[in-house]
């Protein structure tokens, strides 16, 4: 939160007329209320600050300079990424310091002095900007694209008209379901043989890789100490090398391309070999042809040494999945099942096309008050049925019995998408204040984009200000309202507040990305306005710290008496 | 026991609405585990006409673990085996092909097809498939004197 003081505070045009100080605070204030505090940051940052002119350059790139450059120099999006100047890592590491406050960022890695890793926090920060906030806001977004894809030139209108390429996607999947997820992902998950009674094969955490551009490769070999640990699931689009920590595997042993929409493997010249069910791609040491690989293959890498009686002679067996993206994104099936789950014990159990039954028993999950599980791919079991596939050797990873998608268990909970539950509910819950709020927020990108930075979209955010200068003042009376009546339970009054902010939501203000209590539903609104909240203590004058003649110890609601 | 529940659902569902060509029955009524199957020569086999029967037994641990199945009726047939056991190899039995959303129903009228359509490349006795894939005209002309034989 810090980070989004510092934002505020640090703007350049700083001695500024009072009303737009008042602004600001609200700014801060509202950041400081909300419990989603990406969003209004992210907000204040692409809305005020210039960020290449000044915060840049103050802010020094991490460690980058330090980290061994990828093997391959021919890399296109790493090279490219590596060439890319200072603000992009200046954004990027502000970023990351958001998103390590916003959530325990499941990233374990974001220290990892590798290339690779330090992309993460950048296009992490970029996904989570995209999911947590509602629309995502064009210009942060923009820019975080911009600096990986291209060379961000220093005039603001032209970066804004870069950016208006297809490639930025503001949000994969998560703003248009309709649009198609075009980014190949593939995914490595340990296989244990069960037909043969072959010894156990190489351990590994299940790793994950979508690749930035149709034209990456991923590379697998033995892993060194050298690389660092590339992420076994990045959250975001990675080409980071594969490595296995056993003797069997080659420093270069083969490669996973995606060729004309088909996943393909191909063996760099191992040594102990790569097998695709069973078959061998290549005498030792040569290269092979492509193999096309499907959903469900496995990979062996390597063959057991000394009888693999130690884990580091080990060969790896991997099982494949691809082509899965269709079942991570929104999709007919697991809406249902969401809705499912939401009408659970409500007796609406009607048009719920697809399973719903447990598989397992044949029952119905539909009656309320049982314990069930539901899976990634939204398949639904009594917990009590699917237990034992649960708790098998393989935990933590479980294999789906009905469409045999494997999970990991283990995996941290990925909560970016939380915003999309709450954005495809918005809509019915928060219909009454939210209606032009959205239609506002849908037609934001497109405005600012074709707007430069500087001239009208000043103007507009003027027009802002003083709009939101209202609401201060509006929240200024609300607020002492609300100290008043802080010993009756406080419920009633945020509710005008509420309503208040909801009005104000309701004026259309093009190019204006709403803060954040104006997209937030009305429901947690109002719970943020009972919580106390955290004020403001940057200055004296703030109008929305109570006065407090009563000592400092005085919470108890006499602090906003006179 | 919960897979005596989903057991007694499927038979409940198999008697009360069977799939075309099959008849199912408990062995011994107080054995779940165990059916009795009887299922007709699919038309334009050369199995049409015969009655088959065919033992289903379910394993304890179903529906985690396929349920198998074996003809007691003999019959000429590369996907059956030749011997007393009748043991019928069905691809979606198999441990790491099945699926516990799989249901016997399913299984009996996978069976039945392959009646109509055996699967030569997948056999258990090559004789039989090596007969059924070069010489069409003899094969069917065994697999119906067998019928007759055995399963009229």
């Amino acid at each position: 939160m810090s980070a989004s003081v510092t934002a505020s505070t640090s703007l350049p045009d700083s001695p500024r007329p009072s009303r737009l100080r008042r602004f600001s605070q609200l700014r801060t204030y509202t950041q400081n209320l909300s419990s989603l505090p990406g969003q209004s940051y992210r907000h204040s940052l692409s809305s005020r600050i210039p960020w290449r002119s000044s915060a840049s350059d103050s802010v020094s790139p991490p460690t980058n300079s330090t980290a061994p450059p990828c093997p391959e120099p021919d890399h296109p999006p790493l090279s490219r990424y590596t060439s890319a100047p200072a603000p992009s890592y200046g954004f990027a590491e502000l970023n990351s310091q958001v998103s390590s406050t916003e959530s325990a960022a499941s990233t374990p890695s974001t220290s990892t002095p590798s290339n690779n890793v330090t992309r993460t926090p950048n296009s992490m920060a970029r996904l989570r900007s995209s999911s947590a906030v509602h629309r995502p806001p064009p210009r942060t977004l923009e820019r975080a694209t911009n600096s990986q894809e291209s060379t961000p030139s220093p005039e603001p209108a032209a970066v804004q008209n870069n950016v208006i390429q297809p490639t930025s996607a503001p949000a994969e999947g998560q703003e248009t379901p309709s649009k198609p997820d075009t980014k190949a992902t593939i995914r490595f998950f340990p296989y244990q043989d069960s037909l043969q009674s072959s010894r156990p094969s190489l351990p590994f955490v299940p790793i994950a890789r979508t690749l930035p551009s149709e034209s990456c490769v991923i590379r697998v070999g033995r892993y060194s100490e050298r690389d660092g640990i590339p992420p076994p699931n990045p959250t975001e689009p990675s080409d980071a090398p594969v490595g296995f920590k056993s003797k069997v595997v080659s420093r270069k042993h083969c490669e996973f391309l995606y060729v004309n929409g088909q996943w393909h493997i191909k063996d760099v010249g191992s040594s102990s070999g790569t097998f695709l069910n069973h078959m061998r791609l290549s005498q030792p040491n040569m290269v092979s042809r492509l193999y096309s690989i499907k959903d469900g293959d496995i990979v062996q890498l390597g063959i057991d040494f000394r009888g693999g009686e130690e884990m580091i002679f080990r060969c790896v067996r991997i099982r494949i999945e691809c082509n899965r993206s269709w079942q991570q994104q929104p999709n007919e099936f697991n809406k249902n099942t969401e809705s499912l789950i939401k009408n659970l014990g409500k007796g609406e159990t009607s048009d719920y096309s697809g399973c719903r039954e447990c598989s397992i028993c044949l029952g119905s999950v539909l009656r309320p008050y049982q314990c069930l599980f539901m899976a990634a791919c939204a398949h639904v079991w009594h917990y009590k049925c699917i237990s034992r596939l649960l708790h098998s050797p393989d935990y933590p990873m479980f294999q789906c019995p009905n469409c045999r998608a494997f999970t990991d268990l283990s995996a941290e909970v990925d909560d970016s998408n939380d915003s999309e539950e709450k954005r495809d509910k918005e809509p019915t819950e928060d219909r009454t204040t939210n209606n032009s709020g959205e239609q506002l927020e849908t037609e934001g990108p497109s405005v600012v984009e074709t707007n430069s930075l500087e001239g009208p979209s000043d103007q507009l955010e003027d027009l802002a200000e003083e709009h939101l200068v209202n609401n201060v003042e509006n929240l200024h009376l609300q607020d002492d309202q609300q100290t008043d009546d802080t010993r009756s339970t406080a419920s009633p009054a945020p509710n005008s507040s509420t309503d208040n902010l909801a009005r104000s939501a309701t004026i259309n203000i093009p190019g204006w990305q709403p803060t954040q209590p104006l997209s937030v539903p009305s429901g947690r609104q109002s719970q943020l306005r009972t919580d106390t909240p955290v004020r403001s203590e940057t200055s004296d004058d703030n109008p929305l710290t109570p006065r407090n003649d009563s000592g400092p110890l005085a919470f108890d609601g006499r602090a906003g008496m006179p | 026991m919960g897979s005596i529940k989903r057991i007694s659902k499927e038979l409940t569902e198999l008697t009360e609405s069977p799939p075309e060509g099959i008849m199912v029955e408990l062995a011994d009524e107080s054995n779940v585990y165990e059916w009795r199957v009887k299922m007709d020569g699919p038309e334009g086999s050369p199995f049409h006409n015969g009655k088959f029967l065919v033992k289903l037994s379910l394993p304890t641990e179903y529906p985690f673990k396929p349920p198998t199945v074996s003809f007691a009726t003999k019959i000429y047939h590369p996907n059956v085996t030749n011997d007393e056991k009748g043991s019928m190899c069905l691809g979606m039995l198999r441990a790491d092909e099945w699926k516990p959303s799989s249901k016997i129903a399913a299984v009996l009228q996978f069976a039945r097809q392959l009646l109509a359509e055996p699967m030569p490349d997948d056999a258990v006795e090559g004789r039989i498939a090596e007969q059924y894939k070069n010489d069409r005209t003899r094969y069917e002309e065994v697999a119906r004197e067998w019928t007759r034989k055995y399963a009229c």
